[in-house]
């Protein structure tokens, strides 16, 4: 089973590849042709990304959730959520963003692996069912924020072309403030109840264990920040009380702390959330 | 058989030649019904636009087809065969296939990309179709033209980006909302453009028109036009924090809106953004006004810029549409030589002969052990067999081909033989083609057409 879910993963890793290049490809020619082999490819990939998960699941008797593993759950995570949204809002120049992004995280993971950091995790801390939600809850609000994110970064670009009254390739291809605004809202109104009851289930797991300072941990208070900034994001846009760049930058900042929590702090093998024993 | 073109556009007369010389729907059928008289005319469709008058026909010989058509445009408008030669251009053979895929295209439209031409073609095509002024040959043509309007809207964007003002302002605006549907403009002072801008944002789905005028006639009247609201000019900035849209063209000599009072007015919209439209010169707003977030200003000059950008935009997918064109001439070429008379006379020949060899392959099988001169004698035998039986409807098909029916005549035969065209064969690269239909498909569901309309 373990060479196999290898295979399949390299396999995911080069679809997802061979997507980048046609959805980069679709964005600078804009032939909706390439955006539909480009979305084949990543359906194809996704389909080798879940087949290499599960086997490796099978292999190990159970999904890691080491640092390499969990990157991988989210590239995963992501490719799930895009699909999902794209589904709903019908803008496929969301992939040419998105799908390179996992594999970054793809790549990313394999490096951690080869690199040997953020190794396997043995502490008994984490074989409860609580863990196990909590970890996919988390994944798929990280999924969600960093889809809020791109669609920020791309609201900071769109925006600053209308100031400057550019009408570049970029401003030709990418959706209207108002759609991106609604999408970066609705991936991150998507993202932020899965956050929330993934620490919650998190925070009951620590409860029920009590390991010393646990509270304290950096990586603990690091996501209470993301989920503070967060919720004040989506009551300002539902309350209509920060304006659409505002809240794109309050989502840039939210971003940056979900990348420095499931990124860096990933290669950190110390303190009690990556349970160094 | 031999494909002309004879016709003038906006390229080559002026409106009072062009408006001399057309066609309308209810005269085409017996249009076409006098030109089909012609007993050099197989086929013909007639194409009038505002903007172009083409006689396309298929002819048994070139210069007589010319001269008939000639013939057929000075009669029937009664007009100088001289004065009217100087504005036409005559197009022979593979060059009228090339013009017609570009005019559907709408290369050759005065507005490059505009939508409308690919209906007015089908149009002039439906009625040949219906009076049995096309045949084999225009059915095919002009059925594949019409592909090669839609592949080019499809694959490309040349229909896309607008080209006029009023059209880029609606076009900036939906890249500020997404959607104009229930958004409500502000129309500051009633000029003709401001209107024309107006119209067309009414016309992409703005629920609310507020107009506000320093006489305020004016405003009531151009509110009635489009059921809205005249505001009075002391309550603009009150009323301009309902408005998602400014359009301002007043002939004030100085800011009639300032930062300030913009400022102001985006306290309390949620940071609800505001697009300003500024088509006044001088200027009416102030152009710091751009600096405050969630408010964009383009103000002429701007929107001339995005208008010159948008057509060399539309140069450049000119230059891929002609690709696209390049690739269906050579489909239809490979379809036409097809039809003529002598590779189906081989290819009739080719198979009967495949045949022959087969049979007697077979047939010596069975009998077995012939000698040297039986063995030419079988041969010799079916040989003239087979060249008995091929040799009258050969040499009638050659004599049909040069009629008016000869296109027919040959397809008949060729569908009597089973000479399939290659494109109806499966088999290798059905699964591309199948991926390719289907993704094309997609395309074409997700394209918008875009053309500015040019009124005719």
């Amino acid at each position: 089973m373990a060479p196999l879910a290898v295979i399949a993963f390299w396999f995911a890793t080069a679809l997802y590849a061979a997507a980048t290049v046609l959805y980069a490809y679709f964005f600078l020619s804009k032939r909706p042709t390439y955006s539909w082999y480009a979305t084949f490819l990543t359906g194809a990939g996704f389909l080798c990304h879940t087949a290499s998960i599960g086997l490796r699941s099978i292999a190990e008797d159970g999904t890691r959730l080491d640092g390499p593993n969990t990157l991988i759950l989210l590239a995963w995570a992501l490719v799930l959520v895009y699909f999902v949204f794209e589904h709903l809002i019908k803008l496929k120049v969301y992939g040419v963003a998105l799908v390179p992004v996992s594999l970054v995280l793809m790549t990313v993971a394999q490096l951690l692996a080869v690199t040997g950091r953020g190794g396997p995790l043995d502490s008994p801390l984490v074989e409860n069912w609580k863990v196990g939600i909590h970890v996919a809850l988390i994944m798929f609000a990280y999924a969600g924020y960093l889809i809020g994110g791109i669609a920020a970064v791309a609201y900071r670009i769109q925006e600053a072309q209308l100031k400057s009254h550019r009408t570049t390739v970029v401003f030709r291809r990418l959706p209207s403030l108002g759609s991106i605004d609604a999408f970066a809202r609705r991936a991150i109104a998507f993202a932020h109840p899965a956050f929330s009851a993934g620490l919650l289930l998190g925070i009951l797991r620590a409860i029920e264990t009590d390991p010393p300072g646990w509270w304290a941990d950096p990586r603990v208070m690091l996501a209470g920040a993301v989920w503070l900034v967060f919720t004040v994001y989506l009551v300002g846009r539902y309350r209509e009380s920060i304006s659409a760049r505002a809240a794109a930058l309050v989502a840039l900042g939210g971003v940056g702390l979900v990348i420095v929590l499931a990124i860096i702090a990933r290669t950190v093998p110390a303190g009690f959330h990556v349970f160094g024993v | 058989m031999h494909l002309i073109l004879v016709g003038l556009s906006h390229k080559t007369a002026p409106v009072e030649i062009r408006e001399r010389l057309t066609f309308p729907a209810h005269r085409q059928a017996e249009a076409l019904t006098l030109l089909t008289r012609y007993d050099m005319v197989a086929e013909a469709v007639i194409v009038s636009t505002c903007n172009r008058t083409e006689v396309y026909a298929v002819v048994t010989g070139e210069d007589a087809g010319v001269e008939a058509v000639l013939d057929f445009m000075t009669t029937y408008h009664d007009l100088d065969k001289h004065d009217l030669v100087r504005y036409l251009y005559i197009i022979r053979g593979e060059a009228v296939i090339r013009h017609l895929f570009r005019v559907v295209a709408s290369l050759d439209s005065m507005v490059l990309g505009e939508a409308q031409i690919l209906g007015q073609v089908k149009e002039a095509y439906d009625h040949a179709f219906d009076n049995g002024a096309s045949g084999r040959a225009f059915n095919k043509l002009f059925r594949q033209s019409f592909e090669v309007g839609k592949r080019v809207r499809t694959e490309t964007e040349i229909g896309e980006n607008a080209v006029s003002i009023s059209y880029a302002a609606v076009e900036l605006a939906k890249k500020v909302f997404d959607t104009l549907d229930g958004r409500t403009v502000l129309i500051l002072g009633a000029g003709k453009m401001s209107e024309l801008t107006a119209k067309h944002l009414v016309s992409n789905g703005v629920k609310a028109v507020l107009v506000a005028n320093r006489t305020y006639e004016r405003a009531e009247e151009l509110a009635c036009r489009f059921c809205g609201e005249a505001i009075r000019y002391d309550a603009l900035f009150e009323r301009m924090s309902e408005a998602d849209i400014v359009i301002s063209s007043t002939a004030a000599t100085h800011y009639v809106i300032t930062r300030e009072q913009v400022a102001a007015t985006m306290k309390g919209r949620g940071g609800r953004p505001l697009f300003m439209i500024d088509i006044a010169v001088p200027r009416d707003i102030e152009p710091a006004v751009n600096e405050l977030s969630s408010v964009f200003l383009y103000d002429i000059d701007d929107l001339n810029g995005v208008v010159e950008s948008n057509l060399e935009e539309r140069m450049r997918e000119a230059r891929r549409a002609e690709a696209i064109i390049d690739e269906e001439i050579e489909s239809f070429i490979g379809w036409l030589e097809s039809m003529q008379v002598v590779p189906t006379v081989a290819a009739i020949r080719a198979k009967a002969e495949a045949i022959r060899q087969a049979e007697i392959e077979k047939a010596l099988k069975r009998l077995g052990g012939l000698s040297e001169k039986e063995l030419k004698t079988v041969d010799a035998l079916t040989c003239a067999i087979v060249n008995k039986m091929l040799h009258g409807p050969t040499a009638r098909l050659k004599q049909a081909a040069g009629s008016k029916e000869g296109l027919v005549v040959v397809e008949t035969a060729r569908a009597l033989y089973g000479l399939e065209d290659s494109e109806e064969r499966s088999g290798y690269g059905s699964l591309r083609n199948l991926l390719n239909m289907r993704a094309r498909e997609i395309a074409g569901d997700r394209k918008k057409e875009m053309g500015d309309s040019v009124g005719c």
